[in-house]
């Protein structure tokens, strides 16, 4: 047996109040959410039976619909891009004798320590100096925007522990530079690109600030009307649509890591 | 023929020179070692030799070709890598491939000479395994095995055992000898460790600062070593400084001092003759020299000296004294051994006799400038 | 081994030319919507505003108003939520990651992921779920009520206290996961040395593990107050009308007729200010720490 300090037995005594404490925290307030999308009444109080009606009502919403399908369209164009972009700026900044890497390395930092609402005014701002006309675009500009950084660092993590010893094996064993890259190295850093581009797929899906600068009349993602329905207080409906998205997301998260490993 | 030659290679990085102007012929099928410590150039010179790093002077040809600006793809030569640099994402059976692959072998040919591979080394077994699931001893193999499949001119080995444990590295030894006799390919192998170079290879070269201190084989550049840092290098070994003073057929005869007041007579056959007053090192190692309470019984052709006990420190296999000859110090090893009952627990501070064959001391035609020998037998003793 | 392993080969491929090529599209683009986008802030600061648009005359009214004691107040009450928001991060957080990074490595995990998943659900929705929560016919003024504990139901939300819970709530795992990474590297055999060498367990936690762990905690800060101070859906939904913070303000001079950009130019720029001397002053902080490491 080793030592134990009285602070460690001190924490391991509390450890299940702690967690107890924190884990009815993050996840009361949802919970509640989706008990109540099956409350049976037009206020948010008392229990009045179980209902599907909200997914009903929602099922036959067209916006609903247009937003849902706004918000995956946007979420895959700025993954796509952000992801290239991010693949090849973090091959290009593996290179430490390149001159500017720590300067372009400062400005990837920027838009991750940026208050989404600075970014949104100003992207805002140059679409209107452009007279630029808002909607589903500039959406896509934004997202990809503030998603690039992202992407660059979760791959750049991936290249760092890329044993550089295994290009020379490839080059000893016949492969030349091209070879080498699609042989061995793309398929070995797969695992961070997808990374990427599964992080920057949640960043623009769960965007509200930024997307609501950048849009115009008519462009909604999902969170746009979400907000907009809290907004008017059509709130049981969307405690059935929040009940749909959290489900989407624990699914979401439950399926990619087994797909995550098919893929690779 | 295809044997590797290297022509005046030299290797300059920025205004440090890695290698210097080396020349060097290694003989088809040979098993040769370059063996030296961290830093002496040893892996830069393997490197040129792969390709990875191109000579800044100087050449190297297999047979009549010269390769030394050859990239690494296009040379007929192949690398096990310290760390093994198997590919983590692909199978053992894609790795031991993927030579064979890039060059688009035909698939059945690729099957059955991954096939053969796998037997040679003995992996029949694991070859749909992922690198990460293998043993360090295992990882070895199949490196071996993918470096093999191409069938290189030359096989070069970085350092290839340095991961593995004691037992494990002895076995693989063994095991690299006989694939090395299976195959009949040129090795050329790269290692820190002396006792893996003299075990394993026919020749070898000792690296020192970028240029080679000798090349022999084994048991010529233990016992016979042509500069200080060779003698000193491998194994263990006395360097006395001393002066020429009388030459005779078959030996000469060097007196040895540091002071006035000490001064000892050592004979010492040569393999070259030295001239009249010249001042040599004397290379004796410490297992040649025996040590007693009384004189041997024999006389002739020995040299006996006389000296005091400083320091003992056991080892294991041998116990070392360090004996004090007049100013000298001079390291004795002495095997356990009971047939050497009567020399049992020698102790400090005794007076002992020390002897040895005069073929046993060498002549280096070299002065120990950096004193390393004395230096160090002073960082052995303990301080009372 | 070697000292001087750079490998030429490699050098080829990776010379400043080909890192500048592969570089390229990011920076254009990042200079285009991100750089010059800050360029067009400062320069609209300094117009005339239109009811819709925006007036090409010089005019510095928006930062005479930007200065005024409203506008002022607004800084302040953004500055000071936000501080409480961090300060009571770290009190939580810190337990919760010691705890996490003190328990067997398969739990670890376990922890992590099941305080991650809430965070996986729409950032609106997690808030409109406190709405749910604390509103006047809520669940837990029914409860209160229930128990006895109250009469009539309390008004929890709008209120700046429903704003700081709801900020605690949503940027708590952004404090627990950087001093969690920390602690999970923390070297155990560094308190044994130090109660080796006679200081008891309590001093040993304040001289050795929170400094050690202050990189965590540091990078955490940064991570909540940030953004924190930027804010504007959360006191939104749930916080009161007549405590506004900068980012609604600046919001409503954008989004709602007549339009004021360059009002909401100006306090955008204090606002970047704010966050550029928040960092820079962080940084230095950083770098001192790394130095005396």
């Amino acid at each position: 047996m080793t030592y134990q300090s009285n602070i460690k037995r001190f924490f391991d005594g509390f450890n299940i109040v702690i967690f107890t404490l924190i884990l009815l925290f993050l996840y009361i307030p949802i919970l509640i959410l989706i008990i109540y999308s099956f409350n049976d009444s037009k206020i948010i109080s008392g229990w009045s039976g179980f209902t599907f009606k909200y997914y009903k009502i929602l099922w036959e919403n067209e916006n609903l619909k247009n937003a849902f399908l706004n918000s995956l369209l946007v979420a895959s164009i700025s993954t796509i891009i952000s992801t290239t972009i991010g693949l090849i700026t973090a091959l290009g900044l593996e290179n430490r004798y390149f001159k500017a890497k720590k300067f372009i390395q400062g400005i990837i930092f920027l838009p991750l320590v940026m208050p989404d609402i600075l970014m949104g005014i100003s992207i805002a701002m140059l679409f209107s100096f452009l007279r630029f006309p808002m909607g589903r675009m500039t959406v896509i500009i934004a997202h990809i925007t503030f998603c690039v950084s992202y992407t660059i660092i979760v791959i750049q993590s991936r290249l760092k522990g890329f044993d550089h010893t295994l290009q020379e094996a490839a080059m000893d064993l016949g492969a030349n530079k091209t070879k080498f890259f699609w042989k061995v190295k793309f398929p070995i850093i797969l695992p961070g690109i997808l990374a990427a581009a599964l992080l920057a797929f949640t960043l623009s899906l769960d965007d509200f600030i930024i997307t609501f600068f950048s849009t115009g009349r008519g462009f909604n993602t999902l969170p746009i009307y979400v907000e907009s329905a809290i907004r008017r207080g059509s709130v049981t409906t969307i405690n059935a649509l929040s009940t749909i998205m959290i489900l989407l997301t624990l699914f979401i998260t439950i399926i990619s890591k087994p797909i995550r490993k098919m893929i690779i | 023929m295809e044997d590797l030659r290297l022509v005046n290679v030299t290797k300059k990085f920025d205004n440090f020179i890695a290698v210097d102007s080396i020349d060097l012929e290694i003989k088809q099928g040979e098993f040769f070692s370059f063996l030296g410590p961290s830093g002496c150039g040893k892996t830069t010179l393997l490197r040129m030799i792969a390709g990875f790093e191109i000579p800044t002077e100087g050449n190297i040809f297999i047979g009549d070709t010269d390769i030394s600006k050859l990239p690494p793809y296009k040379r007929p030569v192949n690398t096990i890598f310290q760390n093994y640099s198997l590919f983590p994402h692909i199978s053992i059976y894609d790795n031991i491939a993927f030579g064979l692959k890039v060059k688009k072998v035909h698939k059945s040919e690729i099957k059955d000479r991954v096939q053969q591979m796998l037997k040679l080394v003995k992996m029949e077994a694991h070859k749909s395994k992922f690198p990460n699931q293998l043993s360090g001893g295992q990882k070895q193999r199949i490196a071996i095995a993918r470096a093999l499949i191409n069938e290189p001119k030359v096989l070069l080995l970085d350092e290839p055992l340095a991961a593995l444990d004691l037992k494990l590295r002895q076995h693989m030894l063994i095991e690299l000898m006989n694939i090395h006799d299976a195959v009949g390919i040129t090795f050329l192998y790269v290692t820190h460790d002396q006792s893996e170079a003299l075990n394993i290879a026919d020749r070898l070269a000792i690296m020192n600062k970028g240029s080679f201190a000798q090349v022999g084989m084994p048991d010529d550049v233990y016992e016979r070593p042509e500069t200080i840092f060779a003698a000193y290098f491998i194994g263990d070994t006395n360097l006395i400084e001393g002066r020429v003073v009388e030459i005779h057929d078959e030996f000469a005869t060097v007196v040895c001092h540091t002071d006035s007041e000490h001064e000892i007579e050592i004979d010492t056959t040569y393999h070259r003759q030295p001239v009249l007053d010249e001042v040599i090192t004397l290379s004796l190692r410490p297992e040649k020299i025996a040590i007693s309470r009384r004189p041997p019984k024999r006389k002739d052709d020995f040299n006996i000296l006389q000296g005091v006990i400083e320091d003992i420190l056991y080892g294991g296999t041998h116990t070392q004294y360090i004996v004090k000859v007049g100013a000298h110090f001079l390291r004795v090893f002495q095997q356990h051994k009971k047939v050497y009952i009567d020399e049992l627990s020698l102790d400090w501070e005794e007076h002992v006799y020390l002897y040895w064959h005069d073929t046993d001391t060498h002549i280096i035609f070299e002065t120990d400038k950096n004193k390393v020998n004395s230096e160090n037998i002073m960082k052995t003793i303990r301080r009372k | 081994m070697e000292r001087y392993t750079n490998n030429e080969i490699t050098k080829i491929e990776k010379d400043n030319k080909s890192s500048l090529i592969l570089t390229t599209p990011f920076l254009i683009w990042i200079t285009f919507f991100f750089l010059i986008p800050y360029l067009i802030v400062i320069f609209y600061s300094v117009l005339t505003p239109g009811v819709y648009d925006i007036k090409f005359i010089f005019s510095l009214e928006s930062w005479k108003a930007a200065f005024s004691s409203s506008y002022l107040d607004s800084i302040t009450h953004s500055l000071v939520m936000s501080l409480l928001t961090t300060i009571i991060t770290i009190l939580i957080g810190f337990p919760v990651a010691y705890v996490i990074a003190n328990s067997s490595k398969r739990k670890q995990n376990l922890f992590i992921v099941l305080i991650i998943i809430p965070f996986w659900t729409n950032f609106i929705i997690r808030i409109f779920s406190w709405k749910i929560f604390l509103s006047a016919q809520g669940l837990l003024n029914n409860a209160l009520i229930y128990f006895g504990l109250i009469d009539e139901p309390l008004m929890l939300l709008r209120t700046n206290g429903a704003v700081l819970l709801v900020m605690v709530y949503v940027y708590l795992p952004y404090m627990i996961l950087p001093i969690y990474s920390v602690l999970e590297k923390f070297n155990y055999s560094l308190l044994e040395a130090s109660m080796d060498l006679g200081a008891n367990e309590i001093r040993s936690f304040f001289k050795i593990t929170l400094p050690l762990s202050m990189e965590g905690i540091f990078a955490g800060s940064i991570l909540v107050f940030i953004p924190a101070l930027g804010t504007y859906i959360i006191p939104q939904l749930v916080g009161h009308q007549s405590s506004a913070f900068i980012g609604q303000l600046i919001t409503f001079k954008v989004k709602s007729i007549p339009r004021n950009w360059p009002l909401a130019s100006a306090l955008s720029f204090i606002l970047l200010l704010l966050v550029a001397v928040i960092l820079f002053t962080g940084y230095n902080y950083y770098k001192q720490g790394l130095r005396r490491k």
